[in-house]
């Protein structure tokens, strides 16, 4: 599974609760669709910080960063690439 | 005096300050005044009188406000409704108030399939693209929130309001599982709101940043609070990225703040909060639960020249009962202060008699904020409003000085983040899951949270359980909040000899297993 998939189906998985998955667009913005709360960003953070072995810093706790699978997977790119 | 003669006063003395602002929106009051005009006409058009329910479902928004007070305008009573709930919670809650009209968006009215409830009539606030009964749309008439505040005003109104009105019902975990609906007048509100604006000295060039839910009332006293005195509301609707709210603070020169722990535990935690510096910044109130004293001492660390205030309330008291004054939060960090002006607090033994300092009694209240009672539950009311007084379950002690101290609930509800969950709701889903043959649900200490709920099953037999399908099945029947954020299997749960479940146990137990696993 690419990180892509990998992010896609954790999205799914924990946030989505059974909605229509297939609606779910890679640059629909989390929080204008009402996806994710506070306590989702924290498990999302949690969930790249034990899969991908990053340290998600304070200060990258930005939609730009996690906001939609688009921005996570290049805000991933970039934090494995450093 | 009504909530709406509080706001009228705001409109004539302060028309051009900012009322409300959201992400996308700004509204002068004298604006605000003009759309909640717009609505309340259209409710009143399309027959709505006195005392008829108008439900709320909408996120907190410039919007909101809009609705909520063109909602009392007309003097009908507004519930405003969780929007992360369920199905089965919705259907009940409105059915149960006998609501006529519905506010909502259509994000939730897909969700929680609301479009299919055919004798209650839907203004659906961001539908402008969907078509009415179109191929694509929901297949019934509906009003587009365009047209519902657009309307001319109507001269008429407001209809003869008096204190003694129901303004709204706001509904919290029962602790029998189902929600309680929460009646309160414009009294209980006013009564209130003025209390809330004395002792934290707000006034017109006052701003606060919202990041409470509206439809819980530690959310409402902000909006309540802030639209009396013709301060501003900056609203960041859910607080999903922390840093964003706190860069509008520190732009806008927000001059208040207002969080639960798990707020708090979120901005020293996961934010830039501490890093920033906050000269603007007047005051923050906490209250929805205690604060551990290690975090509230940080909290004061990092606001060296801001007055914190940890206050303590109940929505059947409106929202606030006690205080905590600023100038006593080092040397009473762990109390909740004293009575708010105008309510009388008292702890009290099994007989009623008033505890003498060190001992251990229930906190009763008694004030103009108290509610009307729960909506349709005589005996629930009755069990907690006696001789006049609110039995708030909470029990406590005071000092000499007179300064309260909680120390337990009477009740075993959960608090976790800003939300009072009943174990119960979430214990009767886990039953229904086949091969569970016993569930207790309890909360945990969480360094975020506050408390995390976990749920500690005992499966049928020999049956293997598949945890991964019974939360899947939890979220299908219960609001996310509401879902257990570990499952536990047990080979039996732990009674007592009345066969009633040890859940201190069980909650001593979580700690031993979060402590090994954080090594």
């Amino acid at each position: 599974m690419s990180v892509h998939d990998e992010i896609r189906q954790f999205i799914i998985d924990n946030f989505l609760m059974g909605q229509d998955s297939d609606s779910l667009k890679d640059d629909n913005s989390f929080l204008e669709e009402g996806v994710i709360d506070s306590t989702g960003v924290l498990e999302l953070v949690g969930f790249l910080e034990e899969n991908y072995e990053i340290k998600v810093e304070d200060e990258e706790l930005i939609p730009e960063n996690l906001d939609s699978i688009k921005n996570i997977c290049a805000y991933l790119e970039l934090k494995l690439s450093n | 005096m009504t909530l709406i003669d509080l706001f009228k006063s705001s409109v004539n003395r302060f028309p051009d300050n900012v009322a409300v602002k959201d992400r996308h929106h700004s509204l002068t009051y004298k604006e605000l005044q003009s759309l909640a005009d717009g609505l309340t006409t259209t409710l009143i058009d399309a027959g709505l009188v006195h005392g008829d329910r108008v439900g709320l479902l909408v996120d907190s928004s410039a919007q909101y406000v809009v609705a909520y007070l063109g909602i009392l305008q007309a003097g009908c009573v507004a519930i405003p409704l969780n929007t992360d709930n369920s199905q089965r919670n919705l259907e009940f809650v409105l059915q149960q108030c006998g609501v006529k009209y519905l506010i909502g968006q259509s994000r939730y009215l897909s969700r929680y399939q609301l479009w299919s409830l055919d004798d209650i009539s839907i203004i659906c606030s961001d539908c402008s693209d969907v078509v009415n009964k179109g191929d694509e749309g929901p297949g019934r008439d509906f009003v587009r929130w365009e047209q519902a505040i657009e309307k001319s005003p109507d001269l008429d109104f407001p209809p003869n309001l008096s204190s003694a009105d129901l303004a709204c019902i706001l509904f919290t975990s029962g602790t029998t599982g189902e929600p309680k609906g929460v009646m309160l007048s414009h009294g209980n509100l006013v009564a209130n709101t003025r209390s809330i604006i004395s002792y934290l000295h707000l006034k017109e060039t006052d701003s606060v940043m919202a990041v409470l839910p509206f439809f819980y009332s530690y959310g409402s006293s902000l909006l309540h609070t802030h639209l009396a005195v013709g301060g501003t509301v900056h609203i960041e609707g859910q607080f999903v990225y922390p840093n964003k709210a706190l860069e509008r603070m520190a732009k806008e020169r927000i001059t208040g703040f207002a969080g639960v722990p798990s707020t708090f535990a979120l901005l020293l935690h996961r934010s830039n909060f501490k890093k920033m510096e906050w000269p603007h910044l007047r005051y923050v109130t906490q209250a929805g639960g205690a604060m551990a004293p290690s975090l509230a001492k940080r909290l004061g660390d990092v606001l060296l020249d801001s007055d914190i205030y940890i206050m303590y309330g109940q929505t059947e008291a409106t929202a606030r009962l006690s205080y905590l004054p600023p100038d006593r939060f080092v040397d009473k960090l762990d109390s909740i202060g004293k009575a708010i002006p105008g309510v009388e607090l008292r702890v009290v033994d099994e007989k009623g008699h008033q505890v003498i300092p060190g001992q251990i009694g229930e906190i009763i209240a008694k004030g103009e904020n108290i509610m009307q009672g729960y909506w349709g539950q005589p005996e629930e009311t009755a069990n907690v409003l006696r001789d006049g007084w609110l039995y708030t379950g909470d029990l406590a002690r005071v000092d000499e000085e007179g300064y309260i101290y909680i120390e337990s609930r009477k009740s075993d509800m959960i608090k976790s983040g800003a939300h009072r969950i009943s174990p119960k709701e979430i214990e009767e889903v886990l039953a229904t899951w086949p091969g569970v043959h016993e569930v207790a649900v309890t909360g945990c200490p969480d360094p975020i949270l506050g408390e995390a709920i976990w749920a500690f099953v005992v499966p049928e037999g020999n049956q293997a359980l598949d945890h991964k399908a019974i939360i899947r099945h939890c979220r299908d029947n219960l609001a996310s909040f509401k879902v257990p954020q570990r499952l536990i299997e047990l080979i039996e749960l732990p009674k007592t000899t009345s066969g009633k479940i040890k859940k201190t146990f069980l909650q001593g137990a979580g700690v031993q297993i979060r402590l090994k696993a954080e090594g």
